[in-house]
C-alpha cells in the first residue's frame, strides 16, 4: 500500500498551476485534500506521474455571496460549511442564512468524520466525482457550476455536462476547478437531504435531496428537483418524481407517490453494498425522508 | 488490604497511549519483504518470472512442510508447503517473494513477477463445495472436500425425537468474518553474523510454540532462533496459528545474512491472513410440553478453506460445534454430524469465540423460536431449561462447573426492565417507523483449560500448561516470568496484583516478563480465554513459593517461628508484634549475606511453578436492545447489557474491558462485518471501505453487571471471559431484530443481518402475508 514512484510540484499562485497542468497534462494530477487522491494512489489504482499540490495556492478558499449566487472556492475544506459562513465587502465575516444555509450544515456533517472533513475539500469532492458524494449530489440537485480555469480561458460547466460518469468529468486535464456557484435558494424553498450508510462517515449506499419551491399564493409546488446519489455513475435528477410534484401540495400521500415514481425511474446496479433491488427501496425511502424533512422544516 | 479484586490502572497503558509502544513496524533497519500472492482462486502454476524467489528455492534449501495434524481416522492429512507448490488454492496464497529496499520498492518488484497460472474451476461457498461434483481443493489428497466429518448420538435419541411434542426446525447461517486486529501481522528477523544466531520479531501470540514450528521447518536448533512478541496490536486468534510469511522471513535473513521484514499491508490481512465462522447449522429439536428442549439433532458445516492452520487444524471449528452445541442448556438427547469442508477460500483460524458465537446464534434463536410456538415468553422458556444443579455433565461430556446461568438472566431482565420496554414497543408498533426490538441470549463460556482438554482433540501437538519463574532481586523488586504471551488484555497488571497479594509488597513493584523466547520459561501462549487462569494459577502457586521462602528467611532473621511471619504492607512481620524487618531488607540479605540464611537454603530468592487445570465454564446473559427501520432494513444499537459470572475478578475494570471489546466485535459480526466472495473466488473485501468494522457511533453503551460464583475449578477462583462479548453479542442482537420485527412476521436467521437482509426478510414477509407490498421477484429467502 506505498504508492508507485511520482514527482511532486506545490506552486504557490493559480498561474503556477496552471502552467504546470499545462505541461504535464494528463501525467498531472491535482492534490487538495488529499483524502480520496491519496488512498487511490497508495491502493495503486491513481499513478499520476506528477502531483500538483494545490495546498499552498492563495485565493482558492474563499466563500461570498452575491446576486443569489454563492460560490465557494475550490479549496473550502468540509468541515467550513458545517457553519457556513461569507466575507462580505466591507470585510466581515458573517453567516450563510437561508435555505441554502441550513441545507449546507444538514448535509456536510455526513461527510466522512471530522479529521477527513477537515482535510478534504469541497472542490475536491467535485472534482473527484463519486457518484454517492454529497456535494456531488447537492450540485446535480441545485443546478451549480463549476468555474474552470486553464491557462488563458474560464468557463463555466453546468452539473448536468460535468458529472460524465464513475470519477469521470467534463474537466480537462489542463483545467483547475478553482469554485462552485450554488444557487441561494429564496424563502419559497424548501429543500430536504435524507441518506442512508452502513456506518456513520460511510459514502451513502443512497441519498436523496430534494428542494421545491412552493408558490406563496397557493401553496402548491411550482418547481421541484429530487437529485439522487448511489443509483447511477453520477449523481441524477429523477424528472418523473419532479413532474409529480409540480402543481401539487406537499403532503404524505404526494410525498409517498413522488417516491414511489423515484423508484420507479431509477436504474441502479447493484454492488456488495446493495442489490439493484434494495437500492430501489431506497431510493424510495430516502426520497421520501427528504420530502418530509423538507415540508417540515415549513412548519 | 488485598490487591486482587480492585481496579487498579493497567501497567500496560501509559507506553501505548503516549504512543510509545514498540510494535514490529517499529523496528526498522530492515529490506521489506513483499509476498507475489495468487490472483485466482483455483489453478495450475505454470510459471514464475521476475525477481522472485519461489517454493524451489525453499526446496533447495530442504525447508519444510507445514503439518497440520489431528489423530482422527476421519481427518485428511496434508502437507503444505510455505509457498504455493503446482497449485493455487486461494486468491492471495503466496507464490512468490521478493525483496527490496524499502516498502514501495518491494512492492515496485512485486509487481514485476509474472505469474503464468492456468485458471481452474474453483468452489467458494460452502454449497458449492459440498455440491456433487464440486472442483476439489485437494484432488490428490481427497476424494471430496470433507476435510473431516465427526459423528456422534446419544443413545435414545431418535425416541425422543418421536415422541417430542413440537418440534422446530431451523437453518442458521453466519458470514464470514474476520478478526480485524488493528495491527495487521508483520515480522522482522535479524541473523547474527558470527554465530548464526536469529532474532525474530513478530505479532504473534505464541512465541515458544512458534519458535518450535519454525525451527522444524528450516531444520534448526531452537536455542538458535529467538522468538519476541513485542507489542501486538490485537490478535484475536488471527495471531495464533503459524504465519508461513514469518517462516519465510527467518528463511530469508539466514539465507540473505541481512535483516529483513514483512509488515502485512490491511488488504493482504483482509485478504490472505485467516478467517473465521462462515457455517451452517440445520438444527431439529424436540420440545415436550412444558417447553424443555428433550432432544437436538444438529448438521453443521464449516467452511473451512484452502488450508488447515498450524498446529489448531482446521478441525477447531467444526469440532468445537460438535462438542459445545448443546451449550448451557439440560438437555439431554443430542446427535450431531459436523464437517469441516474445504474450499478455494483463504484458510480459518479461530476468531474470539471461535465457533460460540454461531453456536449461540443457533441456540438462542431456537429458544425463541421455540417460545414463540408454544406460546411461552422466551424468558421463560430459559427459565425452564437452563442447567441449574452443579456439576452437570452434557451430552458429550463436558463437566460445567458451579455457575448462574439462571440467576444471570433473571438479573438481567430485571435490570433493563422488560415491562417498560414492551409497552414503548407496543406504542410504536401502533405508529409505525423505526421499530425497537429487545433481545436475550444466555450462554456458557468454556474457558481455561489445560492438557486434558486439548488432548481430547488429539491434535499433532497438544497445548496446555503454563510455566512461571518468579525472583526477586536484591532490591526487593520481583520479576515475573511467564510464558504466556499477553498482548493489551492487561494480564501483566493482573498478575501482580496476585503476586503482590501473596508477597506483601505493592504491585508497582512487579515487572512481568513474557513474550521472549530468551527470557521466559516455555509456555503456549494468550488464547482461548486461558492466561488469566493458567498463568495466574501458576504465578499464584510461584508467589506461594517464594512467600514461604522470605517467610522462613524472616524467621531466621527475627528469631521467631517461620508460621508466625506474616508478609504485608512491604514488611515481614512476626504476627501480633511490631516486630518485622523491610522485605527489601531480606531480599538484600537472600543475596548479599547469605550466611545468614537458614542451613540448607538456596541463596537467592526465586520460585518457579506451572498450573495445568482441567478448566471452567463462566456464565453471562446479554441482552440488546435495537430499533429497527422497516424500509431501510437498517438497524442501530440503542442498549446492550451483560451479566458476567467469571468467578473471582483480579481486577473488574480489565475484565469490563475485555467484555467491552468482545461485545463490540460481537454487536459487528452481527449487523456489519461480512468477508465476501464472488462466485469465482475474487475476495470483494479487501479494504475498510468493504469490510465495516463498527465505528464508535454504531457501539452503544455497554452497562455490565458482575455475579462472581466461587469455583474449585481453578486456584485463583477466577474464571475466563476474554471471548464472552464476542460469544453472546450476535445472539442477542439478531434476537433483538427478530422481536422488533416480529409483528411483520419476519425471521431473519442469517448473520451480519445486514440491512439489505434485514429489508429482504421484510418484504419476503410482507410477500407472505395476505396484504403483501411490493414485487417477491427480488427476494432472498435467508429463512425456513
Ligand atoms: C474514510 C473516508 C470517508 C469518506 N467519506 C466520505 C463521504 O461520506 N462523502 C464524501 O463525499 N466523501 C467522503 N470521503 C472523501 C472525501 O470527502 C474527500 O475529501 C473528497 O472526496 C476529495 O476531496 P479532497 O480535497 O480530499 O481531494 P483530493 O483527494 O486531493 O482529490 C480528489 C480528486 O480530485 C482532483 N482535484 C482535487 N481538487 C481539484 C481541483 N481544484 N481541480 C481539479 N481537480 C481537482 C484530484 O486530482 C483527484 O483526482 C471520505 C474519505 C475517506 C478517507
Amino acid at each position: 500500500m506505498k504508492p508507485a514512484r511520482f514527482a511532486y510540484t506545490a506552486p504557490d499562485t493559480v498561474e503556477g498551476t496552471l502552467d504546470a497542468l499545462d505541461r504535464f497534462g494528463d501525467e498531472a494530477k491535482v492534490l487538495s485534500g488529499g483524502q480520496s487522491l491519496v488512498p487511490m494512489m497508495n491502493f495503486r489504482l491513481a499513478r499520476p506521474e506528477v502531483i500538483v499540490d494545490i495546498g499552498r495556492v492563495g485565493g482558492l478558499d474563499g466563500m461570498s455571496a452575491a446576486n443569489g449566487t454563492l460560490t465557494v472556492g475550490a479549496r473550502v475544506i468540509h468541515a467550513r460549511l458545517e457553519a457556513p459562513a461569507v466575507i462580505k465587502p466591507d470585510g466581515r465575516s458573517e453567516s450563510l442564512g437561508g435555505v441554502l444555509g441550513s441545507l449546507l450544515p444538514a448535509v456536510a456533517r455526513y461527510v466522512g468524520h471530522l479529521p477527513i472533513r477537515v482535510r478534504g475539500t469541497f472542490g475536491g469532492s467535485i472534482a473527484h466525482a463519486d457518484p454517492a458524494a454529497e456535494w456531488c449530489i447537492l450540485a446535480r440537485t441545485l443546478d451549480a457550476e463549476m468555474v474552470a480555469l486553464r491557462r488563458g480561458g474560464e468557463r463555466a460547466i453546468p452539473a448536468a455536462d460535468f458529472f460524465e460518469t464513475v470519477f469521470t468529468t467534463a474537466l480537462a486535464p489542463e483545467e483547475l476547478l478553482v469554485a462552485v456557484r450554488l444557487p441561494i435558494l429564496g424563502d419559497d424553498w424548501r429543500a430536504g437531504f435524507c441518506e442512508f450508510s452502513r456506518r456513520a462517515g460511510d459514502f451513502a449506499v443512497v441519498a436523496a435531496m430534494t428542494a421545491v419551491r412552493l408558490e406563496p399564493a397557493t401553496g402548491a409546488i411550482a418547481e421541484a428537483r429530487v437529485g439522487v446519489g448511489g443509483v447511477a455513475g453520477v449523481p441524477v435528477r429523477l424528472g418523473g418524481a419532479e413532474a409529480t410534484l409540480v402543481g401539487e401540495t406537499p403532503g404524505a400521500e404526494l410525498h409517498a407517490a413522488a417516491a414511489e415514481m423515484a423508484a420507479g425511474e431509477v436504474d441502479p446496479v447493484g454492488d456488495l453494498h446493495g442489490s439493484a433491488a434494495y437500492r430501489r427501496d431506497l431510493v424510495r425511502a430516502m426520497v421520501a425522508r427528504a420530502l418530509a424533512q423538507g415540508a417540515g422544516a415549513s412548519g | 488490604m488485598s490487591w486482587v479484586g480492585r481496579s487498579i490502572r493497567r501497567v500496560e497503558d501509559p507506553t501505548l497511549l503516549c504512543g510509545a509502544g514498540m510494535f514490529v513496524g517499529d523496528i526498522g533497519g530492515a529490506a521489506a519483504v513483499r509476498f507475489v500472492r495468487s490472483p485466482v482462486a483455483s489453478g495450475l502454476i505454470r510459471a514464475v518470472r521476475g525477481p522472485a524467489y519461489t517454493i524451489a528455492d525453499l526446496d533447495a534449501d530442504g525447508v519444510g512442510n507445514i503439518e497440520a495434524v489431528l489423530h482422527r481416522p476421519d481427518y485428511v492429512r496434508l502437507a503444505q508447503p510455505l509457498l504455493a507448490r503446482e497449485r493455487v488454492r486461494y486468491v492471495g496464497e503466496p507464490v512468490a517473494v521478493v525483496v527490496g529496499a524499502t516498502a514501495a520498492e518491494a512492492e515496485d518488484l512485486a509487481e514485476q513477477v509474472e505469474l503464468d497460472i492456468e485458471t481452474l474451476p474453483a468452489a467458494v461457498g460452502l454449497e458449492a463445495a459440498l455440491a456433487p461434483g464440486a472442483p476439489l481443493v485437494h484432488p490428490d489428497e481427497a476424494e471430496s472436500n470433507v476435510m473431516l466429518a465427526g459423528e456422534m448420538a446419544t443413545p435414545e435419541l431418535a425416541e425422543a425425537l418421536e415422541r417430542a411434542h413440537t418440534i422446530v426446525e431451523l437453518e442458521i447461517t453466519s458470514g464470514r468474518q474476520a478478526a480485524l486486529p488493528l495491527e495487521a501481522r508483520g515480522s522482522h528477523a535479524v541473523t547474527e553474523r558470527f554465530g548464526g544466531r536469529t532474532t525474530l520479531h513478530a505479532s504473534i501470540q505464541a512465541p515458544h510454540m512458534i519458535r518450535t514450528v519454525i525451527c522444524d521447518l528450516l531444520g534448526m536448533p531452537e536455542a538458535d532462533l529467538r522468538v519476541v512478541a513485542p507489542d501486538v496490536g490485537g490478535a484475536f486468534g488471527q495471531k495464533l496459528p503459524l504465519a508461513r510469511e514469518d517462516a519465510i522471513v527467518v528463511w530469508l535473513s539466514r539465507r540473505l545474512g541481512r535483516p529483513v521484514a514483512w509488515i502485512e499491508d490491511r488488504s493482504e490481512n483482509l485478504m490472505a491472513s485467516w478467517h473465521s465462522r462462515e457455517q451452517r447449522y440445520r438444527l431439529r429439536a424436540g420440545f415436550n410440553a412444558e417447553a424443555h428442549l428433550e432432544a437436538l439433532q444438529a448438521d453443521v458445516a464449516a467452511n473451512v478453506g484452502a488450508w488447515p492452520c498450524y498446529p489448531i487444524t482446521w478441525g477447531v471449528e467444526p469440532l468445537m460445534a460438535l462438542a459445545e452445541l448443546p451449550g448451557p442448556y439440560t438437555l439431554e438427547h443430542y446427535g450431531v454430524r459436523s464437517r469441516g469442508v474445504a474450499s478455494h477460500t483463504c484458510p480459518m483460524s479461530p476468531y474470539r469465540g471461535v465457533s460460540r458465537p454461531v453456536i449461540t446464534l443457533a441456540l438462542e434463536r431456537l429458544m425463541d423460536i421455540a417460545a414463540a410456538r408454544l406460546g411461552v415468553d422466551p424468558v421463560e422458556i430459559r427459565r425452564r431449561n437452563l442447567q441449574s444443579d452443579f456439576p452437570h455433565i452434557s451430552p458429550t461430556g463436558l463437566r460445567h462447573d458451579e455457575g448462574t446461568y439462571r440467576e444471570a438472566m433473571e438479573l438481567a431482565v430485571s435490570h433493563v426492565d422488560l415491562r417498560a420496554f414492551r409497552a414503548r414497543q407496543h406504542a410504536a408498533r401502533a405508529a409505525g417507523g423505526p421499530q425497537p426490538g429487545i433481545g436475550i441470549c444466555t450462554f456458557s463460556e468454556r474457558t481455561g483449560y489445560g492438557t486434558p482438554a486439548f488432548a481430547a482433540r488429539a491434535m499433532g501437538v497438544t497445548p496446555g500448561f503454563e510455566n512461571v519463574e518468579l525472583s526477586m532481586d536484591p532490591s526487593g523488586y520481583v520479576t515475573l516470568r511467564i510464558g504466556a504471551s499477553p498482548h493489551g488484555q492487561g494480564l501483566e497488571t493482573a498478575l501482580s496484583q496476585i503476586t503482590a497479594d501473596e508477597l506483601g509488597t505493592d504491585p508497582s513493584r512487579v515487572r512481568v516478563v513474557a513474550s521472549d523466547t530468551d527470557r521466559t520459561p516455555y509456555g503456549w501462549g494468550s488464547f482461548a480465554s486461558r492466561a488469566m487462569v493458567l498463568a495466574g494459577g501458576a504465578t499464584y502457586l510461584a508467589a506461594q513459593k517464594l512467600a514461604t521462602q522470605l517467610g522462613s528467611l524472616a524467621a531466621e532473621v527475627l528469631e521467631a517461628a517461620a508460621d508466625d511471619i506474616v508478609l504485608a504492607d512491604g514488611r515481614a512481620t512476626v504476627v501480633g508484634t511490631s516486630v518485622g524487618i523491610e522485605i527489601a531488607e531480606l531480599a538484600r540479605i537472600a543475596h548479599h549475606h547469605t550466611q545468614r540464611l537458614p542451613a540448607g537454603a538456596m541463596p537467592g530468592l526465586a520460585a518457579q511453578a506451572g498450573y495445568d487445570p482441567a478448566g471452567t465454564f463462566s456464565n453471562a446473559c446479554h441482552v440488546a436492545e435495537v430499533e429497527v427501520d422497516p424500509d431501510t432494513g437498517g438497524v442501530s444499537m440503542r442498549r446492550f447489557v451483560v451479566v458476567e459470572d467469571a468467578g473471582r475478578l483480579i481486577n473488574p475494570m480489565i475484565a469490563d474491558g475485555q467484555i467491552r471489546g468482545g461485545v463490540a466485535q460481537g454487536i459487528a459480526n452481527a449487523l456489519l462485518e461480512e468477508v465476501v466472495y464472488d462466485d469465482d473466488g475474487n475476495i470483494l473485501t479487501t479494504s475498510l471501505m468493504d469490510y465495516l468494522p463498527p465505528t464508535v457511533a454504531e457501539i452503544p453503551d455497554i452497562e455490565i453487571l458482575h455475579l462472581e460464583t466461587a469455583s474449585d475449578a481453578t486456584i485463583t477462583g477466577a474464571k475466563g471471559l476474554g471471548e464472552g462479548g464476542t460469544i453472546g453479542a450476535p445472539a442477542a442482537v439478531l434476537n433483538a431484530v427478530n422481536d422488533a420485527l416480529a409483528h411483520l412476521g419476519v425471521e431473519l436467521n442469517e448473520m451480519p443481518a445486514t440491512p439489505e437482509r434485514v429489508r429482504a426478510a421484510v418484504r419476503a414477509a410482507a410477500g407472505r402475508s395476505p396484504a403483501g407490498e411490493n414485487d417477491r421477484s427480488t427476494q432472498e429467502a435467508p429463512v425456513r
